[in-house]
């Protein structure tokens, strides 16, 4: 009896794998070329656009079309680069993003709906940055195989940036543009 | 040999020098708060301010090194005793301000919370006076010090200049030579 049971424990188990598989995509998870992708942002300082983009960051993307899909990202917020050397002295600053007490800035996904059959989806998630954590969310959309991009704003004082020097955005805007480009 | 009859060259050097850089200093520093410039002329404005201001202020520094290595040539000796003293107590004033001014806006940019760094000429980054970084109190007073010294300083520069004029011509003694080159001395 003890052998059936261990048997047919198997065997439901084999089905119950098998129709799971036939009901979703089976998507690996990939980890995103960080050299190949491009993490950017923009805004205005002074009425002047700077553009910039994060050096060091990963991601891990399970892009699948039920609840299994997920997304995660780190990034050292230390390595965002303007390329004007001003602002990037500026940016580590404990007032901006005080990369010592918080060198890493995070987002993890709560929500993902797929759309187009797969080509692209709704994230929701959860931004952190310093100590403040915030509900984003934005449109993936694959462009070609494995390359999605996503376009979002955050708004700058939801995150402790900037709030005591510049809190009527005075200087700098407050939408901060956030461009994606994901490549495995 | 014993007797100097003008300042050391290092020193006329940097008198003129220190000059022409507060002619700079004191217009970008009243036009970029007073004009009514756009946000990113103000900006830059203030980054070449500050960045002239870290020059000025080793210009200074090296100016003091010069005057404590060097002899200062005596007064004419036609120049009362009263106006000796005037110009002692005026020279001392005009020293003071000139450390002053970069101190305080240095004091300034370390405690403001905006946390822009000075970078010199896009050359090199110039510290912050430690500990005072985002304090309100200590920027509020660093930058009205800075306002009233050079409103005094100002005042100073003019009081100096009009000395020079009167005494070459109410008093027919020409003071410049002690600040310039002269052949035949």
């Amino acid at each position: 009896m003890k052998t059936m049971s261990m048997w047919r424990g198997v065997a439901l188990g084999c089905i119950a794998v098998g129709f799971h598989a036939v009901g979703q995509q089976v998507v690996q998870p990939w980890l995103v070329d960080a050299k190949q992708s491009s993490v950017r942002f923009s805004g205005e300082h002074a009425g002047m656009t700077f553009n910039g983009q994060f050096n060091e960051w990963q991601a891990t993307l399970v892009l699948t079309t039920d609840e299994t899909a997920s997304i995660t990202a780190e990034f050292a917020v230390a390595s965002a680069e303007t390329g004007d050397f001003t602002y990037d002295s500026t940016l580590p600053e404990t007032e901006w993003f005080d990369a010592d007490t918080y060198p890493n800035a995070r987002f993890a996904s709560t929500d993902i709906i797929s759309a187009d059959n797969g080509q692209s989806f709704r994230i929701t998630g959860e931004l952190s940055i310093k100590d403040r954590t915030q509900e984003v969310s934005f449109d993936l959309v694959q462009r070609a195989v494995q390359l999605y991009t996503a376009t979002l704003s955050i708004d700058r004082m939801a995150f402790d940036i900037g709030v005591e020097s510049d809190p009527d955005a005075e200087w700098v805007s407050r939408e901060i543009k956030i461009e994606l480009q994901l490549r495995e | 040999m014993g007797t100097t009859n003008r300042y050391h060259s290092a020193a006329i050097v940097l008198h003129w020098l220190i000059a022409l850089g507060l002619v700079f200093m004191f217009g970008s520093g009243l036009y970029m708060v007073n004009a009514d410039i756009s946000k990113a002329e103000q900006y830059r404005l203030f980054q070449l301010h500050k960045s002239a201001g870290v020059l000025m202020l080793w210009a200074i520094v090296l100016r003091l090194i010069i005057r404590w290595l060097t002899k200062q040539p005596d007064l004419p000796g036609t120049i009362a005793a009263k106006e000796r003293e005037h110009a002692l107590w005026g020279h001392r004033l005009l020293y003071v301000a000139m450390v002053f001014m970069p101190m305080t806006g240095w004091l300034m940019v370390s405690a403001s919370s905006f946390g822009l760094p000075t970078i010199v000429f896009d050359w090199f980054k110039w510290p912050r006076i430690p500990g005072v970084r985002g304090d309100e109190t200590v920027e509020t007073i660093a930058r009205l010090c800075h306002w009233y010294i050079a409103v005094t300083f100002l005042i100073g520069i003019s009081v100096h200049i009009a000395a020079v004029v009167k005494h070459k011509y109410k008093d027919g003694i020409n003071l410049l030579p002690r600040m310039w080159w002269s052949r035949n001395k």
